[in-house]
C-alpha cells in the first residue's frame, strides 16, 4: 500500500514537472496577445473599441502584475511572450537595449503622429527611434481641498505656498503634504530650479548647483510636513481632510471623489527664484511591439496600430477612466473638453518632463531617494550628501555595463 | 546465505535511492541548480546591454565585486552579525520562557495560548511587516505615537535613526520568528520523560536546578537544528529591514543595512546579472564559512 502510494506520488511529481516544460507556438497571424498592467476600466474601453473597429483580428488582453520581470524572462521567446504590451514609457531603454522591442515607425502610416503632443513623442523615443505608440499620459498636479483652501488662496508661487503652510500647519493639520523624499515627486522641485536627475546621455545631476539649491529651498517645506514620505500616509492625510493641499496624480482623483472631497486642481506653483513652474515627471502609457510579432504578424500589427491612432480611442479612455490622451485631436471632443481633470493634465503636459527612459534611470531612483532621505530625514549636510550621491550614481552606472 | 544478504543489501541501497529520487530531483532543481546557474552567470557579462547574447568573460565580475566589499560593506557585515546575535539570544530566551510556561502542569486553556502564539506564523510575512510599519511605527497614525500623544509627548519618528530602526526591526523579526522556535522548544520539552522531574523533586532539586540539569541538556539535541536554521534565516534576513526602512518610495532615513540590503542597493539594482551573481556567490561562500564554524562544535557535543 505504502509502496503504491509512493510510486503514485513520484509519478505525479514527474508529470507535473514535465507539464511545466510544454508550450505552444502562436502562429495564427490574426490573433494578437497584449500584456498590460492597467485598470480594468481602461482595458474595457480599449477592447470594446477594438472589437468594433477590427472584426478580423482577435485581440486578447492579459493582465500581468509584474510585467517588466516577465518580459525580461521571456521577451525573446515567441512561445511565451506576448505580441505587444501596454506599459509606461520609462522602460523603453531597458527593453530596447535587451533587443526585444521593434521600432514602430515602419508599422505606422506616414503623418498619423502629427497631432500627437510633443511631450508624448519625446517620451516614446529612445536614441532617436520611436518604440512606442503613445495612448495616454499621467502627470502630477496641484490638488486642494476646497473646504479648507479657497480658490483665491491657491498659491501661485512657491513662496506663497510656504507662507500658506506656515499659517495652516500645526495641531495635527497640514497646509500641504507631498511625498517629499521620493525621487518621483522631488523631480518637480529639481526641474523648477533648472536641474535634472539624469540627462539623455546618462550623465547624473548635470546641474549640481541647481539640484543643491532645490534641496536647500525644499527643506523648509519638508519641515512643515510629516516625517513620512510614503504614499499611504500622504494620501490618507489628504483624503481624511487633515491636509489642505497636495501634489498627486490622476490616480488620486477617484479616491478623493469617493471621500467626498470638493477637489480643486490648480497649475503647479512657480519657483520665485527662477520664474519656472514646478515641472513634474510625466509617464506616457502606450503600446509596444515585440520583434517577433513585428516580423511575423506585421499585417495584423499594422492594422491594430492604425486603429489605435484614431482619436476615438483616446476619447473613450478619457471618458472611462480620466486618462489624458496623447493625441491632441481627442481634446476637441466636447465631453473631453468639459473634463477639468483631463484638461488640467493637458496644461501640465506643456511643462512636464517625460521620465528619462534610458536604462541608467533605474539606479537613479534609488540614488536620488537616498540623497533626499539623507537631507530631509537624517539631517545631513546638503553639499556632502550630494557629493556622495553623485559618486554613488557614477559608480552604479559604471557597474551596469 | 551470505551472498543473499549481500544482494539484498545492494537492492535496499538501490531502492532507498529510487524512493528518494523524486525528492532528490526536486531538491536538485530548486536548491542545487539555482546555485550552479548563479555561479555560471557570475562568469558571464549578462546585463541589460547583453541580455540574450551574453558570453563568458571569466573572473572579472569577481574582481569588480570586491569593490562592493568596502567600508560600507564591513559596517553592514558587523551590523548583520550583531543583528543575528541579538535576535538569536532574545528568541531563545523568550521561546524557552514561554515554552516552560506552556508546560506548567495545571495550565488551563493551553490550546488557546498555543494557537495565539502560532498566529504570527499563519500570516504572510510581507503583510505582517507592512502592518507593523503602518499600524505601529507610522508617525501619523501608528499606535505608538498615539500613545505618545496621549501621554503628552512629541511624536517620534521610530524608523528614522539607526539605533531605533534596529530595535524596531528586531521587535518585528522576533514577533515573526518566535512561533517556530517556540513550537520546537515546546515539542522538545514534552518529549522529556516526566519521571526525571519527579525523582529530581523527590531529591529536593529546585526549579532552577531541574532546568539546568534536566530540561536544558534534554532539549539541546532537538533544538540544535532549529537554531542553525534560524541563525541562517536571521543572517540573511532581507524582508524585515527592507520593507520597514528602505522600501522604494517609503524610505525612512535610517542607514541600517545588513549585507543583503547593502548588496541589493549597491549591485542588484544595476540589472547587471553577471556582477550581481558574483556578489551573491561571495555572500554564499561567506555563509557557508560561517555555517562550518558554527556547526562543528555543535556536532561534537550532540
Amino acid at each position: 500500500m505504502k509502496r503504491t502510494l509512493a510510486i503514485v506520488l513520484a509519478l505525479t511529481m514527474l508529470l507535473s514537472l514535465a507539464a511545466c516544460g510544454g508550450g505552444k507556438i502562436q502562429t495564427d497571424p490574426n490573433r494578437l496577445v497584449i500584456w498590460h498592467d492597467k485598470e480594468d476600466a481602461v482595458i474595457e474601453a480599449l477592447s470594446a473599441y477594438l472589437e468594433e473597429a477590427l472584426p478580423g483580428v482577435e485581440v486578447v488582453f492579459e493582465k500581468k502584475t509584474s510585467l517588466t520581470d516577465s518580459l525580461k524572462l521571456v521577451g525573446n521567446d515567441p512561445n511565451s511572450a506576448p505580441d505587444l504590451f501596454i506599459f509606461a514609457h520609462d522602460k523603453i531603454g531597458v527593453f530596447a537595449e535587451m533587443g526585444i522591442l521593434s521600432p514602430i515607425t515602419g508599422l505606422l502610416d506616414e503623418g498619423v503622429l502629427e497631432d500627437y503632443l510633443d511631450m508624448t513623442l519625446e517620451a516614446a523615443s529612445y536614441k532617436g527611434t520611436l518604440y512606442q505608440l503613445p495612448l495616454y499620459f499621467e502627470t502630477l498636479m496641484f490638488m486642494y481641498n476646497r473646504r479648507y483652501m479657497q480658490d483665491e488662496e491657491v498659491p501661485a508661487t512657491t513662496d506663497e505656498l510656504l507662507a500658506y503652510m506656515q499659517a495652516n500647519t500645526g495641531r495635527g493639520r497640514y497646509g500641504f503634504v507631498e511625498q517629499h523624499s521620493t525621487a518621483y515627486y522631488s523631480a518637480a522641485w529639481i526641474h523648477g530650479f533648472g536641474g535634472s536627475i539624469i540627462d539623455s546621455a546618462g550623465e547624473p545631476f548635470t546641474e549640481p548647483e541647481a539640484v543643491k539649491e532645490a534641496l536647500r529651498y525644499h527643506l523648509q517645506f519638508v519641515e512643515l510636513m510629516p516625517g513620512e514620505t510614503e504614499y499611504a500616509t500622504v494620501n490618507t492625510l489628504f483624503l481624511e481632510g487633515k491636509a489642505d493641499a497636495t501634489i498627486g496624480g490622476p490616480w488620486m482623483v477617484p479616491s478623493a471623489r469617493a471621500a467626498e472631497i470638493d477637489l480643486g486642481i490648480a497649475p503647479m506653483p512657480v519657483v520665485d527664484a527662477t520664474g519656472m513652474a514646478l515641472a513634474p515627471y510625466s509617464g506616457v502609457q502606450g503600446i509596444h511591439v515585440l520583434k517577433f510579432a513585428a516580423e511575423n504578424k506585421a499585417e495584423a500589427v499594422k492594422v491594430l496600430l492604425d486603429a489605435l491612432t484614431d482619436p476615438q480611442v483616446g476619447v473613450s479612455m478619457a471618458l472611462a477612466s480620466g486618462c489624458a490622451p496623447a493625441n491632441s485631436k481627442c481634446y476637441e471632443d466636447p465631453a473631453v473638453a468639459d473634463d477639468a481633470l483631463v484638461q488640467a493634465m493637458r496644461e501640465t503636459a506643456q511643462i512636464a518632463v517625460p521620465m528619462p527612459n534610458i536604462p541608467e534611470m533605474d539606479v537613479m531612483w534609488t540614488v536620488t531617494s537616498n540623497l533626499l532621505t539623507d537631507v530631509n530625514l537624517s539631517g545631513k549636510d546638503v553639499d556632502s550628501a550630494f557629493d556622495e550621491a553623485l559618486k554613488e550614481a557614477r559608480n552604479l552606472i559604471a557597474n551596469m555595463k | 546465505m551470505k551472498e543473499n544478504v549481500k544482494k539484498k543489501k545492494g537492492r535496499d541501497w538501490l531502492f532507498s535511492y529510487l524512493w528518494s529520487a523524486p525528492s532528490l530531483l526536486l531538491i536538485g532543481l530548486i536548491v542545487v541548480f539555482p546555485i550552479l546557474y548563479t555561479a555560471y552567470i557570475s562568469l558571464t557579462n549578462m546585463s541589460v546591454y547583453h541580455w540574450f547574447d551574453y558570453s563568458i568573460i571569466g573572473l572579472s565580475n569577481y574582481a569588480r565585486a570586491l569593490f562592493v566589499f568596502d567600508s560600507g560593506f564591513l559596517g553592514a557585515l558587523l551590523a548583520t552579525i550583531l543583528w543575528t546575535a541579538v535576535n538569536m539570544v532574545i528568541q531563545l530566551v523568550l521561546a524557552f520562557v514561554l515554552a516552560s510556561l506552556l508546560n506548567i502542569q495545571k495550565l488551563r486553556l493551553r490550546k488557546l495560548y498555543k494557537t495565539l502564539l502560532m498566529f504570527p506564523w499563519a500570516m504572510p510575512g510581507y503583510v505582517s511587516i507592512l502592518l507593523w510599519k503602518t499600524g505601529m511605527f507610522n508617525t501619523q497614525f501608528g499606535l505608538l505615537n498615539q500613545w505618545m500623544e496621549k501621554l503628552g509627548h512629541q511624536a517620534v519618528r521610530w524608523l528614522s535613526s539607526d539605533v531605533s530602526a534596529f530595535i524596531c526591526c528586531t521587535v518585528v523579526n522576533i514577533w515573526l520568528a518566535l512561533p517556530f522556535m517556540l513550537m520546537i522548544m515546546d515539542g522538545a520539552m514534552q518529549s522529556i520523560d516526566k519521571s526525571y522531574y519527579e525523582s529530581a523533586t523527590l531529591d529536593g532539586a529546585t526549579w532552577l536546578e531541574r532546568t539546568r540539569y534536566i530540561t536544558v541538556p534534554s532539549i539541546r539535541p532537538i533544538i540544535a537544528p532549529a537554531v542553525i536554521i534560524t541563525v541562517f534565516t536571521t543572517f540573511k534576513q532581507f524582508d524585515v529591514i527592507y520593507l520597514l526602512t528602505q522600501q522604494m518610495g517609503a524610505k525612512t532615513g535610517s542607514g541600517l543595512h545588513t549585507i543583503l540590503t547593502y548588496a541589493y542597493e549597491n549591485a542588484f539594482i544595476t540589472n547587471n546579472y553577471g556582477y550581481s551573481s558574483a556578489i551573491s556567490i561571495i555572500i554564499f561562500v561567506l555563509l557557508i564559512l560561517f555555517s562550518i564554524r558554527y556547526q562543528s562544535p555543535e556536532e561534537g557535543s550532540a
